[in-house]
């Protein structure tokens, strides 16, 4: 409903609707071109995140391996002293303290020997200093309590043979708990003049500071960064509860993590590198790189919200200006077109206002040039010539109405001249019928009493309208004159030939049957003058002599024809307007049915039989217009 | 009446301190630092169970280097647990031990490659080996499958089977097991020997005591017995409440473990306290296993003479 309603108020406005296809228009040039920008600048982003990561992480390690480099080479130095004096026990002391005095960033150093190696000294040797805030005190640490040759550090280096760093590891006092040092060592294994393993020299370093040191990266604000033994326990990590508590692994193993464990592997095959996933609850990059030769590895892990925050705003404030533009674009669109429409708008209401008849409105002429401006002027020229054509209308249909006036009283003046009364003859029954196809037909009839006879005549004139009117009006008269005059019936056609034809520039002519009827004899006498020929009882009349309608040769002579007796016979008279009458399917109603029709009269009366013949053309038309006119005339003399 | 009452007091007050001083004091002391191993006495002293048997039981860890067994031979503790093997080679070392209560029915010892390998194929070499005392089981099976490992000896294993020092080590399947997986190692079955699957199943940790204190005490051994049970059966019915309890030993000692870990060696640990035949929490020694461990310890002479099932029982 509400999607419809939208679409209608669009469509209902060619500016809005003008305003919405640019703006789409522009709001796709400007995804395209934005998506192409963000891809880019999402890239380089990405690509500076990962300078800057390594960078940070590289300048850390060279710090880190700096010191543990000084740890190594001092505890290098010491060995050849100690091998030079192997087989004085007490010297080891000496050393040991020796070298915290000259390294004061060490903690501790054992010269641990194998179980019985001074057999004066029993099963346990390891002259132990250690550096306690600058306070130097040393002690043979070995005993029942601490058998310190099963110790990571002593046998590190034993069952490697090689110098090892120990794992990192808490020593923490039970005195006071608070404290928690990390501490890492730093073996190496010593060996006789035989190349067998005889101890360990171990020197502690407080990784404190290396805690500090790598949890201090932050290339970003909320970065932060992990540090891993190669059992992957986490030496250095912000959430101090995992401390040398929990590997990288850990959580993997209630919860299988792929990501995670991929990391882990790689940190602890000592691979420099970076991976994208999900840590700590957020979508992180995390960068890392081994440390040193320690075997332990680093890791910064930035949050991608981070990395990309700066990326991220821009693109909220760009796509909030480009929407903010879009939609300034779209109503100021709408506002400017809509002004240029105005005219248009105008015009459609003033057009309008003209449909309804309000021919004198005025147009806008707001002297524009464009194309409104065009549209607004031809439109005037429009009106103009509507208005100037309706004028004419106007007055061609006063005209016509006028005219139809005169037709109208014409047609009554031609249906005056019919007669409409019929002779009272006690042994005569006629009657007889005109039916217009037009205001004025150019049919006609007519009869004339005589003594004991009588004339009548049923004619069709070529042509309708008025000039048949008139033709039809002259030709009734002069048979009526005639007739008046008692003259044969050839004689009558004769004589309304030659003054019918008489200036008869249009060449009209009409068709005729004229017949005379005496009525005590019931002789027939008749000339056709080109007439449809009458029907007597139930044929046609077979007549020898068709002639010439009136009005066309003058001087033409014409032949008259008689029956004897045509008493107790119906006979009909009629013009072409009645088998020529046309149905719909313009099928006309043709001579046959009027036989049948004059065979079913019976004893019906004259008007009888003529009411039963326009009963059945009017069924034949069925609905359609007259196609011309229809005149009948109907008698029986008895 | 002012008077009457803070007399009714001091009654109340007095009668207390003589129940408390009533409570017999024992000290027992685990064989390995603070875990779920040891779940089941956790739970007796924090639940109270040692205490409604009108026993004052302080629970005192060895340190890695320092063993249960030298407190119990310095009569610094009074009850200690340990694996049948290493009572049964502290008895023939003439320190006569009675079992009070087992609560291991299989053995939990495993021998993990460090090298891709199966064990067995490992003849003669390096294999690291807890110093504080385990493992007569696996010097046996050693012998017996003619492997000759170089046994060596470790406080912690976990370090040096990583950094690749050890070319396998024992581990026990609730802990060091899961440490090395922990550290990342990933470990196939063909890597993993199971001494309880392999003709070696002999239970493991029970709690001893020395003859003579035994003898002295059996009223209270009964109790701490049947206390120690009866936390072990609640362990095993309420693990999540026991791994909480356990969580509270670990951080007091600053053991360095964490949660997860933790849960699975309780769920490991509760699973070998059942029987494998009845399928019930047994809390017996079985005749057979004391006697399958006794004949390859003598046979391998890790014993003098057989160790016999009744010399352990507590009678």
């Amino acid at each position: 409903m509400a999607r419809s309603q939208i679409s209608d108020y669009i469509k209902q406005s060619l500016s809005r609707k003008l305003s919405l296809w640019i703006v789409s228009f522009a709001a796709l040039i400007f995804l395209i071109s934005l998506g192409f920008m963000f891809s880019q600048s999402l890239t380089t982003v990405r690509r500076e995140a990962v300078n800057r990561a390594t960078q940070v992480l590289e300048n850390t390690n060279l710090r880190v391996n700096s010191i543990l480099e000084k740890v190594e080479i001092a505890t290098d130095n010491m060995e050849w002293e100690i091998k030079a004096h192997i087989n004085e026990p007490d010297s080891m002391f000496v050393y040991s303290r020796q070298i915290l005095l000259n390294n004061p960033f060490l903690n501790g150093c054992s010269i641990a020997f194998e179980p019985y190696y001074y057999r004066d000294r029993g099963l346990y040797f390891s002259a132990f200093s250690l550096n306690d805030n600058g306070v130097i005190s040393t002690t043979q640490e070995g005993n029942d309590h601490y058998e310190y040759f099963y110790m990571d550090w002593f046998m590190m280096p034993k069952l490697l043979d090689r110098p090892v760093w120990t794992e990192p590891f808490f020593d923490y006092n039970p005195d006071d708990v608070t404290y928690e040092a990390m501490i890492a060592s730093y073996c190496k294994p010593l060996k006789d003049d035989f190349g067998i393993f005889i101890g360990t020299l171990s020197v502690d370093i407080s990784l404190d500071w290396l805690s500090n040191t790598i949890s201090a990266v932050k290339p970003y604000p909320n970065s932060y960064t992990i540090m891993i033994g190669e059992g992957g326990t986490y030496f250095v990590h912000p959430d101090k509860s995992k401390l040398f508590y929990q590997t990288i692994f850990t959580e993997t193993l209630e919860k299988p993590n792929p990501a995670i464990s991929e990391l882990g592997h790689a940190m602890l095959r000592g691979e420099e590198g970076m991976r994208q996933l999900f840590i700590d609850g957020a979508d992180s990059y995390v960068f890392f790189r081994p440390l040193g030769n320690t075997g332990w590895s680093v890791a910064i892990v930035c949050p991608e919200s981070d990395i990309f925050s700066g990326y991220t705003r821009l693109k909220r404030i760009v796509v909030g200006i480009v929407m903010f533009g879009l939609l300034l674009m779209l109503f100021v669109f709408v506002r400017i077109v809509s002004k240029e429409l105005e005219p248009l708008k105008k015009l459609a209401h003033q057009t309008g206002t003209i449909a309804e008849g309000h021919f004198d409105q005025t147009l806008p002429d707001d002297g524009r040039v464009d194309e409104i401006g065009q549209l607004s002027q031809s439109f005037g020229n429009m009106q103009h010539s509507l208005v100037n054509y309706i004028e004419e209308l106007k007055r061609t249909t006063a005209m016509t109405a006028s005219l139809e006036n005169e037709l109208k009283v014409a047609s009554d003046i031609q249906m005056s001249m019919l007669p409409r009364v019929f002779p009272e003859h006690k042994d005569l029954d006629l009657s007889a019928s005109m039916t217009p196809a037009k205001e004025v037909g150019g049919d006609l009839y007519g009869y004339v009493e005589k003594d004991n006879s009588i004339y009548f005549c049923v004619g069709d004139v070529s042509g309708k309208g008025v000039p048949a009117s008139l033709f039809m009006a002259q030709s009734a008269q002069l048979f009526r004159v005639l007739a008046a005059e008692g003259r044969s019936t050839s004689d009558i056609a004769t004589y309304m030939n030659n003054e019918l034809s008489e200036n008869n520039d249009a060449n009209m002519f009409v068709t005729m049957f004229i017949a005379l009827l005496h009525l005590d004899s019931g002789k027939l006498e008749y000339c056709n003058c080109g007439h449809n020929a009458p029907v007597l009882n139930d044929a046609f009349l077979d007549m020898k002599h068709a002639n010439l309608p009136l009005g066309l040769f003058k001087g033409f002579e014409f032949e008259e024809e008689s029956i004897d007796d045509i008493r107790g016979k119906m006979m009909l008279l009629y013009t072409d307007g009645l088998n020529e009458a046309e149905n719909p399917a313009k099928e006309l109603f043709g001579d046959q049915q009027i036989i049948n029709l004059m065979a079913q009269a019976g004893k019906r009366n004259s008007s009888e039989v003529i009411d039963m013949i326009k009963a059945a053309v009017e069924k034949h038309r069925d609905g359609s217009d007259p196609n011309d006119d229809m005149t009948l005339l109907c008698l029986k003399l008895s | 009446m002012k008077f009457l009452k803070h007399a009714a007091t001091a009654i109340l007050l007095s009668a207390v301190s003589v129940a408390l001083y009533a409570q017999e004091r024992l000290v027992f002391t685990p064989q390995w630092t603070a875990q779920a191993q040891f779940a089941g006495y956790y739970v007796a002293k924090e639940m109270g169970f040692y205490k409604e048997a009108g026993l004052d039981v302080e629970i005192v860890h060895p340190t890695a280097t320092l063993t249960a067994i030298n407190r119990i031979r310095d009569n610094e503790s009074q009850a200690t647990t340990l694996q049948l093997c290493q009572a049964m080679e502290i008895i023939d070392r003439g320190i006569p031990l009675v079992n009070i209560l087992q609560t291991s029915m299989n053995n939990a010892m495993v021998l993990v490659s460090r090298r891709g390998k199966n064990p067995l194929t490992q003849k003669g070499e390096r294999v690291g080996i807890w110093s504080a005392g385990f493992g007569q089981l696996a010097k046996c099976m050693s012998i017996k499958e003619g492997l000759d490992y170089d046994w060596t000896p470790f406080a912690t294993n976990v370090n040096l089977f990583i950094k690749g020092g050890l070319d396998a080590t024992l581990a026990m399947s609730y802990n060091e097991y899961y440490q090395i997986i922990q550290a990342g190692y990933e470990l196939s079955d063909e890597e993993v020997f199971r001494f309880r699957d392999s003709g070696y199943n002999v239970q493991e940790d029970g709690v001893y005591m020395t003859v003579d204190y035994y003898n002295k005490h059996k009223e209270q051994a009964r109790k701490f017995a049947a206390a120690s049970r009866k936390g072990w059966e609640w362990a095993a019915e309420h693990p999540n409440e026991t791994l909480d309890i356990v969580m509270k030993y670990v951080q007091e000692n600053h053991i360095a473990t964490n949660r997860i870990l933790q849960k699975l060696m309780l769920k490991e640990v509760l699973s070998m306290l059942e029987d494998k035949l009845t399928g019930k929490l047994e809390f017996r020694l079985r005749p057979d296993m004391v006697k399958l461990a006794s004949d390859m310890m003598v046979e391998y002479g890790m014993l003098e003479k057989e160790v016999t099932y009744e010399q352990l029982l507590a009678k």
